[in-house]
Order: structure tokens, then C-alpha cells, then sequence
């Protein structure tokens, strides 16, 4: 599958790695520089740019993608991603990352949201299922 | 009118300040309690310490009576996420946001959220000042007979009355700003170095206009 991991923190970055050792085409959207030059250094495919405009997610192939994932580290940010992945893009799978479970009521279908995970741990667990 | 409003910094505050001076009641969110300070010790409204996404603080700071709901906090993503909230959720009738970036723009738009983009305006604002074409219009009126436009005034004519300016029929001095305020100009107002003066004009009666603004000032 072509999985674009939008923001690759200490999470992002390791469901990318998770999923690439799972046979998947994964891109990841950083706004970070440094953070994205570690990626990069590290062997993953990156596009540095703030994944919430849609040039970014574009740019990492958004229009050829089956599955978003919205893993930064900012809750209102993983929305905008995600409605903007669904709405705009259309991307057929939107998973979103929820840092603070006090946020959950927010991440539904209304911001485009398909699943919602708030640990690192289920979120690789829940994509690897999928792509299976 | 009840409005709430997302953001106690430099622009909330003040937005909060007048509206509650003009006798509206306001609820202010802001997730540091600190910036409750930059309120006046006047202030009536609520202030609301806490996440702006959360339910409970909403409600406390009156989002399901409000008639207005306005986010400008320092967090573009959190202005589009909560002015949303506001519209679809709680059906606040009337809600605007703030954006710095204009890479949310798009998002913003296809969501149908009426936001104001600061980075633009303020660039939009300097580039038209900066512009050396002082006699273009701001504004066009009907097919074009009578026409908005703002210039600045020549030095040499400090100190004269604003209405000298005024020719019937033809140019009438509308607003002038000085120093980042505007104000609407009486029979004593007089000109300062470094006014902008916004006239509106006869099409026809352009070329008198820029005789005035060019140094001849034949009354």
C-alpha cells in the first residue's frame, strides 16, 4: 500500500519504519528540517513541509494514496490533516494519532477521521491489520 | 450579544476589551491564565483558563448562548479546528477566525470559515502603501463616475485645513490617517506631515485632484 505519515516525530517516525518493514510504500510529511534530515539520513523517503497544506501532502503523493496517517504531535493538527486528507484529497483511509485522550470526542467521521488511536503502540498494530 | 473568543493576546484582548466596553458581554478562553492581565480591571465578561477544545471549557465561557464566536489564538490549526467546533457543533451564528499563515487558506475556504489571514492583509496593507501610484483607486463606484482614492499629502501642505481640499461636486475629504489611526476629519481638522487622506473623487475632476497633491494649490 502508499501510506503517507503526516509529521514524523519520536511516533511518526516509528510506524513509518513499522510499516516499511511490512513491504508498504510509506512517505512522510516533517515540517522540521532537522527532524526531516534524520529521516531522510535514516534511509526513509521524506517531504519537508508543514503536512497540513495541501501542497505538502500533494507533493508526497496524496492523490496516490490509500491510507493517511495524521501522527503529529498537535491534536488540532491531526484534524486539519485529516479533514483535508478525506475532503480535499480524497484519500481513501484517514488514521489519526490523538495525543490527548481529553480530545477524543473530536476525532470522528466530521473531521474525516476513519480510526483514531492515542498510543504509538495501537497505531502500528492497527495498521499492520489493514495492510495485512 | 454574547461572544466568545478563543486567544487573550494582543488581539484578543483588545477585541474583548471593546466589545465589553461597548456593553456586550464576552467570554474569553486563553490556556495560560497569565494572560488574563492584558484585560482591563474594568473587564465584566468570564475569562476561561484551559484547552479550547474541551467541551467543559467552551461551555463555560458561554459558546451554547453565544451570538459570535471569534478564535484568535497564536495556533492557526487550533483557529480552524475551533471556529469549526463553534459553527457545526454548538451552531454559533456568526464566527470568524484569524489565520498568520496563508498556507490554511485553502482548507480554511473549503470548510466555508470566514478568516482573516494577517500576514496578507498587513503585506497587501504595506505593498499598497509603498506604491508609488498615489492617485489608484481603493475603490471603484458605480461604472466608474466617482472613485476612492487614499494618498498621501505633500509636507508643505501641514498645518492647512482638510477641507481646503473640498470642491463641490467634485472632491470630498473623507478619512484621514495619522500614526496608524484613522479619523474622520471636521471644518478645523488640519493636515500633519506624513498623513495618508482617503478622497473620494469625480473621475473627471482626477486630473485636479493630482494638480493639488502635485503642488499646485490654487483655491
Amino acid at each position: 500500500m502508499k501510506i503517507i505519515v503526516a509529521g514524523g516525530g519520536l511516533v511518526g517516525g516509528q510506524v513509518a519504519r513499522a510499516l516499511i518493514a511490512s513491504n508498504n510504500q510509506v512517505m512522510v510529511v516533517e515540517s522540521d528540517r532537522e527532524t526531516a534530515a534524520s529521516l531522510a539520513a535514516a534511509g526513509l523517503e521524506v517531504v519537508t513541509g508543514n503536512a497540513s497544506v495541501a501542497t505538502s501532502l500533494e507533493a508526497a503523493g496524496a492523490l496516490r494514496a490509500d491510507v493517511l496517517v495524521a501522527c503529529t504531535e498537535r491534536d488540532e493538527e491531526n484534524l486539519v490533516i485529516s479533514i483535508m486528507a478525506k475532503r480535499h484529497l480524497e484519500i481513501p483511509r484517514v488514521i489519526a494519532r490523538i495525543n490527548d485522550d481529553a480530545n477524543r470526542w473530536l476525532f470522528d467521521a466530521f473531521w474525516g477521521v476513519d480510526a483514531a488511536i492515542s498510543s504509538a503502540g495501537a497505531l502500528v498494530a492497527l495498521i499492520e491489520q489493514t495492510s495485512d | 450579544m454574547h461572544v466568545v473568543i478563543i486567544g487573550c493576546g494582543r488581539s484578543g484582548s483588545a477585541l474583548a476589551s471593546r466589545l465589553d466596553a461597548e456593553g456586550e458581554t464576552v467570554g474569553v478562553i486563553d490556556c495560560n491564565g497569565d494572560t488574563r492581565s492584558r484585560l482591563p480591571a474594568s473587564f465584566r465578561g468570564t475569562f476561561v483558563t484551559g484547552d479550547a477544545l474541551r467541551q467543559s471549557v467552551l461551555k463555560e465561557a458561554g459558546v451554547e448562548t453565544a451570538d459570535a464566536f471569534v478564535t484568535v489564538s497564536s495556533n492557526d490549526s487550533l483557529n480552524i479546528v475551533a471556529a469549526r467546533v463553534a459553527r457545526d457543533i454548538f451552531h454559533v451564528p456568526h464566527v470568524v477566525g484569524r489565520l498568520h499563515d496563508v498556507g490554511w487558506q485553502p482548507i480554511s475556504s473549503h470548510l466555508g470559515i470566514q478568516m482573516v489571514t494577517t500576514v496578507q492583509m498587513t503585506v497587501d496593507r504595506i505593498h499598497l502603501m509603498l506604491a508609488h501610484r498615489p492617485l489608484d483607486p481603493e475603490l471603484i463606484f458605480g461604472n466608474g463616475e466617482s472613485l476612492l482614492i487614499r494618498s498621501s499629502v505633500p509636507d508643505y501642505l501641514a498645518g492647512r485645513r482638510v477641507i481646503e481640499f473640498n470642491v463641490e461636486g467634485e472632491i470630498q475629504v473623507v478619512e484621514v490617517s495619522r500614526g496608524g489611526h484613522s479619523i474622520i476629519p471636521g471644518a478645523a481638522t488640519t493636515l500633519h506631515e506624513g498623513d495618508m487622506v482617503s478622497f473620494a473623487v469625480a473621475s473627471s475632476s482626477l486630473g485636479r485632484l493630482q494638480s493639488f497633491l502635485g503642488g499646485r494649490w490654487d483655491q
